[in-house]
Parts: structure tokens; sequence; C-alpha cells
């Protein structure tokens, strides 16, 4: 057997080996945190958004699994969701679409409708477009 | 120590030697047992973790149901937790147990044994479908914009040829986005863009497989030269989930990366040093780098720690060499890695560790001063490993830990990321790397079992 060259000798265990491995083990324990940290804040999310889709279809009465989810019109951060889907069976957004107002805590598996609008068929979810603002959540949602 | 202390300890021993064989069997069952089953279901159709591709793998439909996110993590769990038993079982052996004591995973499982297990994971997801990535997509995108349409890939995205068959498939994040690989990568896809979006396709997929299998050779050969265990190698390499299912199952271009660097690793690695071999090595870390650029992060410590002229001389000769054949194929754009760079370091992925790092800190996501302090911390990590390799240190464990740093610092991580040092790891005596590299990787995959934890809610 061929003897190992000098640069794959066993390294030696000095001060700044000490140093090294003190400060991998720190950044090792903060990577650690922060993954579980972001993980039970996406378990969370996902909590969250798998009630707001069986809140938009107990609430419409539609089973339907092309349901948009916008984390923004209500303002980002909020844990607040607008939930949009077709009123009646169709492609997604090729009919009129409900969106709902969601947000409260989960409570069996379903969360608080506040309001919601309407919006014509194949058009994005701008102000512009809603109509037929409904409930008290969504003031200033609507163009008029 | 007693008489029957000793005898106690080496009934132990014995007991471990019988269970151990069979244990990394059952191990190696789980690992082909999960593979097969991400494969056969991601074969039969649509899914969100298999892209929208040309039926390639058709004739596996009928074995396995739609891959959905629940079986695609269990699986991946499993596979993830029968290799770390099977690292613990034949890393026994591997790094750090020099002289005497060191035994070969030969005890535990043979080198038939090793390279059946690593043949076997790497041609079932050879067979199965493009999984988990659109980027092979883009590959042949970047090929057909230069041989079918005439026109620059490093100055179009593909999105310039939305009417040809290849574009339906590509990532729409990349649609505009002109390629961020080296010249040398872009013209050896060329030829692959003759044979048809499906022939391009199975060109793509078996470069990826031969540059796996030419990159496990050279890890085998390196190992042994260097005093490890080779069968440990090859089993921590090639039975890597990671490196299976998304390097593999993506046929990225990364393993091509790899293949470069390990080409270099051998030369200096093994055999009589010389400046000729040396100088060789420096021409294929550069010919990596354009393939893909990361690799160039090799240089510096293969020259610091040789200290002659040959590598520098080698560099040069191969740089300008390149510069030339990228200039002359595809103007000032496909020679301007820079740029490539900066574009890309710019982008952020959910599975950084910055973002998960800033959700921690309360902040909604990565900032541009951030980048910043990333870049900032990148040197300093890099500056002291070359501080480190100058004093003696392993320049192939330095570079290991300079691609690690590079990967855990990206704004933009993704799996095939975390698999640049570990061919790296299993071959240097410092086992700090090949645990820190496994450490990262668990990381990224408890990351992402998120869906599951919510479906179990």
């Amino acid at each position: 057997m061929s003897v190992a060259p000098a640069s794959a000798r066993r390294p030696e265990r000095g001060d700044v080996w000490l140093i090294e491995t003190t400060l991998l083990v720190l950044v090792a324990i903060v990577l650690a945190v922060a993954t579980v940290n972001d993980l039970a804040r996406q378990v969370g999310t996902n909590h969250r958004l798998i009630a707001d889709l069986r809140t938009w279809r107990h609430y419409t009465g539609h089973d339907y699994h092309n349901i948009s989810i916008d984390q923004e019109t209500l303002g980002a951060n909020t844990q607040r969701e607008a939930l949009c889907g077709n009123t009646s069976a169709g492609a997604p957004g090729a009919k009129t679409q409900i969106c709902l107002a969601i947000w409260g805590p989960v409570l069996d598996g379903m969360r608080t409708v506040h309001g919601g609008w309407y919006l014509p068929p194949y058009v994005e979810d701008v102000r512009a477009k809603r109509y037929g603002c409904f409930g008290s959540g969504v003031e200033g949602i609507c163009p008029r | 120590m007693s008489v029957v202390a000793q005898s106690e300890r080496g009934a132990a021993h014995v007991r471990s030697e019988r269970w151990a064989p069979a244990l990394a069997t059952l191990l190696a069952l789980l690992l082909v047992a999960a593979a097969a089953e991400i494969v056969f279901d991601g074969a039969a159709g649509l899914s969100p973790l298999v892209p929208k591709s040309p039926q390639i793998a058709a004739w596996l439909q009928g074995i396995g149901e739609r891959l959905g996110y629940r079986v695609f993590l269990i699986a991946l769990l499993v596979s993830s937790c029968a290799y770390a038993g099977l690292v613990a079982l034949v890393g026994r052996s591997s790094p750090g147990c020099a002289g005497a004591e060191r035994r070969y995973a030969g005890g535990v499982i043979s080198k038939r044994w090793a390279i059946g297990l690593v043949a076997a994971l790497q041609l079932i997801v050879f067979v199965g479908p493009i999984l988990l990535s659109t980027d092979v997509f883009s590959y042949i995108a970047y090929a057909r914009m230069g041989v079918e349409h005439g026109l620059n890939p490093y100055t179009h995205g593909p999105v310039a040829i939305v009417h040809d068959p290849i574009y339906r498939y590509v990532g729409h994040d990349w649609d505009l986005v002109a390629t961020a690989y080296g010249p040398l990568y872009t013209l050896l896809s060329y030829p692959l863009a003759l044979l048809g979006v499906v022939g391009a396709l199975w060109g793509m997929k078996l470069e990826a497989l031969l540059a796996s299998a030419a990159t496990l050779a050279l890890i085998w050969r390196v190992a042994r030269e260097r005093g490890f265990d080779p069968v440990a190698a090859i089993v921590i390499v090639g039975a890597n989930p990671l490196y299976v299912i998304y390097g593999l199952g993506g046929a990225h271009n990364d393993l091509i990366m790899l293949l470069a660097m390990m080409a270099a690793v051998s030369l200096v690695a093994t055999g009589t040093p010389s400046g000729r071999r040396e100088a060789g090595a420096a021409v294929w870390i550069v010919a990596g780098a354009l393939i893909k650029a990361t690799v160039a992060v090799l240089l510096p410590f293969m020259i610091v720690s040789r200290r002659r002229l040959a590598p520098i001389l080698g560099t040069v000769a191969a740089i300008m060499l390149g510069a030339l054949i990228g200039y002359a194929a595809f103007g000032i754009h496909g020679i301007d890695v820079v740029a490539a760079l900066n574009r890309d370091s710019a982008f952020v992925s959910s599975d950084s560790f910055a973002t998960e790092i800033a959700h921690l800190l309360g902040k909604p996501g990565v900032f541009p001063v951030d980048h910043d302090l990333l870049k900032a911390a990148l040197v300093l990590i890099i500056l002291h490993l070359l501080w480190r390799t100058w004093r003696g240190y392993d320049w192939i464990a330095a570079s290991g830990w300079a691609l690690l740093a590079i990967s855990v610092t990206s704004t933009w991580l993704l799996a095939w990321y975390i698999l640049w040092p570990l061919p790296l790891a299993v071959v240097t005596r410092d086992r700090r790397l090949l645990l820190a590299t496994l450490v990262v990787q668990g990381l990224f995959v408890i990351h992402q079992i998120s869906p599951l934890l919510a479906l179990v809610q």
C-alpha cells in the first residue's frame, strides 16, 4: 500500500483546530435552529392554507381544486389570505370567480370568512376588476 | 483490562461482525426500494415533483401511482435514514482510521456489493423520468438556440425560441435568462441538439450517468492511493440520496463539473508528483470552470499548496485557450463569467440557509445588505483556508470546505449544490469536512418535509 502524502496525514490538533471546530459547532447549531424554526413556520403556513382551502370549499359548496391563494392583497405577513375560484365548473379562471377574505385562528380545520368579492372570467385579481364586495372586512378592496 | 472484560469485548465484536452485513443489506434494499418508488411513481404521470416533460419513461407507467409530496417525502426520509445507517457502518473504516487500525468496509460490505448497490441506484434513476428540476430542459433549449436557430445562448433567454418544441418544458423562471454555464458545457451540449428533444434528453441523462460513473471511478482511485477505503468512499458518494435523486434524477451538469474536479484531484493525488501532472490538474480545473464556474475555487488552493510554476502555467494556458474558444464561439458574453455569477448570486431560494436565518431573525427575507455580508463572510473563510493551506493543511480538504462554504452562504441553494464538497470529503483525512457536508445535507432534507408534517396535522 502506498504511503499517504504529507498533505493527507492526520491533521494536527492545535489551537487553530480547536477554534475552527468550536466555530463549526456554533455554525451548525445556528443552521439547525434556523432550519427547525423555518420548518415550524412552513408547517404553520401549510396548516393555515389547508384550512383556507377547506373554508373556501365549505363556504361556496364547490369541491374545486384550482383555487388561487393570495397572501399579499390583504397585507403581507398578516396571515390574511384572499382565495379565488370559479363560481361554476370550468377551466381555472374561465368562469366568474368568487374571492373570499379569510383570517383568524384555525378552528375545526377552518378559518373565518370576513368578506369577499367577485371577478369576471379571465381577469387578474386587481382592484379595478372587482365587484360585488360583501362582508365587513374588505373595505376599500372594491373600486366602489 | 481483565481477561473477562477482554473476552466480553471480543464476543460483542464478533456479534457485531455477524449482524453488520445483514444490516447493511437491509439498508441497501431500503435505498433501492425508495429510489424505485420515486421513479416508478414519477413515471406514472403529471406530478408537482416531476416537471412537464416528453414521455421518456412511458414504459414504466402502470407500475406506480402518481407521485405526490407524501410518498416522495417518505421515500426521501427513508432513503436518507438508510443512507445515514450505511455511512455509519462503512464509515467505521473510512477516513481517519489510518494504519493498523483501519478496517476496510469490505468487512461489512464487499467491493462487488458496493459497486452493485451504486450501479443499481444510478440505473434505476437513469431509466426513469426527469425529477424535481427543469434545468435539463434549459440546457437543451440553450443548445437548440445555437444549433437550430443560430442564436447566441449568452445573449438570449429560451423565450427567443418560443416556437421550438423544447420551450414548453423550460421552467418559467428561466424564460428570459441567458445561460450561466460555461462555454465548454454549451459546446459539449450542442451535438445533442441535433438529436431532437427526446434524443437530447436521453443524451443529457446518459452524459450525467457516465460523468457520475467516471467520477466514482476516480474517487475509488484517489481514495485507494491516499490510503482510504475506496469501498466506503464510493458508497458515501454514489448512494447519497441527494446525489442519486436530485443530481442524477435531474441530469444536472454539476455531475460533469464534479468529474473535471476529480480528474484534477486524481492527477495531483495519485502517481509520482510532477510538474506535468500539476499543470494537467490545473487544466482540468479550468475545464471544469468552463462547465460551471464554481469549481474554479480549487485553483488557488492547489497553487498555494504546490508552490510551483507548473500549475500556474497550466492555469494560464487553459484560461487563454478557453477564453479564445469561448470568444470565437459566443463573443464577449461567452467569457463574461463575472456578469453571470453576479446575476445568479442575486437570486434567492426558500431553501437557502440565508433565507432561513432571515426568518429566524424576524425578517421576511434576504435583503441586499445580507448578500454583501454573506459575500464578506465567504471571502474571510476562503482567506482563512488559504492561510491554512499555506501552513500545510491538505489543499483538497481546503477546497472541499470552500465549496461547502459557497453553498451554505449562497442565497440560491439547490440540493445539487450541496453535493459539490462530497467527493472531496471522502478522500481527505479531516473527517470534519465529511461530517459537516452530511449535516448540511441532512438539514436540507429536514427543511423539505414541511408538506409531510402539515398533512399529519
